[in-house]
């Protein structure tokens, strides 16, 4: 399971679009479209697959077609100390 | 903050005397063109012997030496230690000229010279209410909503900008200052007004109004005007605290941004572009520029 680090950010949603700060360093990130669709997907009860199915439904393309760009995604939250396997 | 009527309060915690203050705080003396905000002082330093010094409930004290120019401290007072006063007991000074229309301030930001004090009177002068020039001090006190009080500051306008306008110009605002005060074509507002919209003005070629979404909202929040500096030291967030702060006003603040030339052949025209958008339909119309 994936698992947001609470500890690590603090977000709100504004229209459309997540807003991340990361609190450490201050940055912001900006979530929308599939990257706000997998910021949603990780609540703590989905691991990788999960995700990954669920925004291929969302979006109604294969897995395969989007696969690497969620895994880089999910990388890069998990290098910005953002989300943790639980 | 304070039960008070919040216009009151200010209105009497920017009362000034002349005396003897503090050339530091904190046990720092202060340099030259600086300014120190530390628990509920404020204290300027205008070049080498002109200090201004506000504490929390003694009003606003300024220290006198040897040559300096009184013409300028209404500027510094109205200004900075406005400003600074205003964060300390609360309230939230932003970078802002406004008018009011329908019970709401529609508000008007930019860097310096990006034309705020001018746009407004321009619209003044179309039959709005002034509400402010400069500074816009905003009550967050009520969550539910974020109010604005009434402009505490006389309008200042450069010889282009009178001419654009047609305000009556009154005396210059200090040694080499190239700025008039100004009298706009109407009273100000009395009364603090809900804010209506944030309106960003910007330069492009062609006239357009239209809404900020998303977190552009939030990120449009990160201003480096002094009262920005203000407010931050003396809220003294910690970095989830001032996300939360942001996060409220991106959340409660409609924002626009206004793209016209700046092209004084075409200021009329941009003036009776943001009059049509005030007293236009709902923000609701899709086809709304």
């Amino acid at each position: 399971m994936l698992k947001k680090q609470l500890a690590m950010f603090s977000e709100t949603q504004i229209d459309d679009e997540f807003v991340v700060m990361v609190l450490d360093s201050g940055e912001f990130l900006s979530l929308s479209g599939t990257a706000g669709s997998i910021w949603s997907l990780i609540d703590g009860t989905r691991g990788r697959d999960a995700i990954l199915a669920a925004l291929a439904e969302e979006y109604a393309v294969p897995s395969s077609g989007i696969e690497r760009d969620v895994d880089e995604f999910l990388a890069t939250l998990a290098d910005a100390r953002l989300v943790a396997d639980a | 903050m304070a039960d008070r009527d919040p216009q009151e309060l200010l209105k009497e915690e920017a009362r000034v005397t002349y005396g003897q203050v503090p050339h530091g705080l904190g046990g720092e003396i202060l340099a030259e063109d600086s300014w120190q905000l530390a628990g509920d002082e404020f204290l300027l330093r205008d070049g080498a012997n002109h200090y201004f010094h506000y504490r929390k409930g003694g009003g606003i004290v300024i220290e006198r030496g040897e040559g300096v120019d009184p013409s300028v401290e209404a500027l510094w007072v109205n200004g900075s230690v406005y400003s600074a006063l205003a964060c300390i007991n609360g309230f939230m000074p932003i970078h802002a000229s406004a008018i009011c229309h329908d019970g709401a301030v529609y508000a008007f930001t930019g860097e310096s010279g990006a034309g705020k004090s001018t746009l407004v009177t321009a619209l003044v002068a179309g039959g709005f209410t002034m509400f402010c020039d400069d500074t816009l001090v905003l009550d967050l006190s009520d969550p539910d909503q974020i109010m604005c009080l009434p402009g505490h500051k006389r309008l200042k306008l450069t010889a282009e900008a009178l001419a654009l306008t047609g305000a009556a110009q009154e005396e210059k605002v200090g040694q080499g200052i190239e700025k008039f005060y100004a009298r706009p074509a109407a009273v100000y507002s009395g009364d603090a007004l809900p804010l209506g919209k944030l309106v960003f003005l910007e330069e492009g070629e062609s006239l357009a109004i239209e809404d900020i979404k998303g977190a552009e909202r939030l990120t449009r929040l990160n201003d480096d005007h002094y009262t920005a500096f203000h407010f931050a030291a003396a809220r003294q967030f910690d970095p989830a605290s001032r996300f939360a702060h942001m996060a409220r006003l991106a959340g409660q603040i409609e924002m626009v941004r206004y793209v016209r030339p700046r092209d004084i052949a075409r200021f009329d025209a941009g003036v009776a572009h943001m009059q049509g958008y005030i007293t236009g339909p709902t923000q609701k119309d899709p086809n709304r520029r």
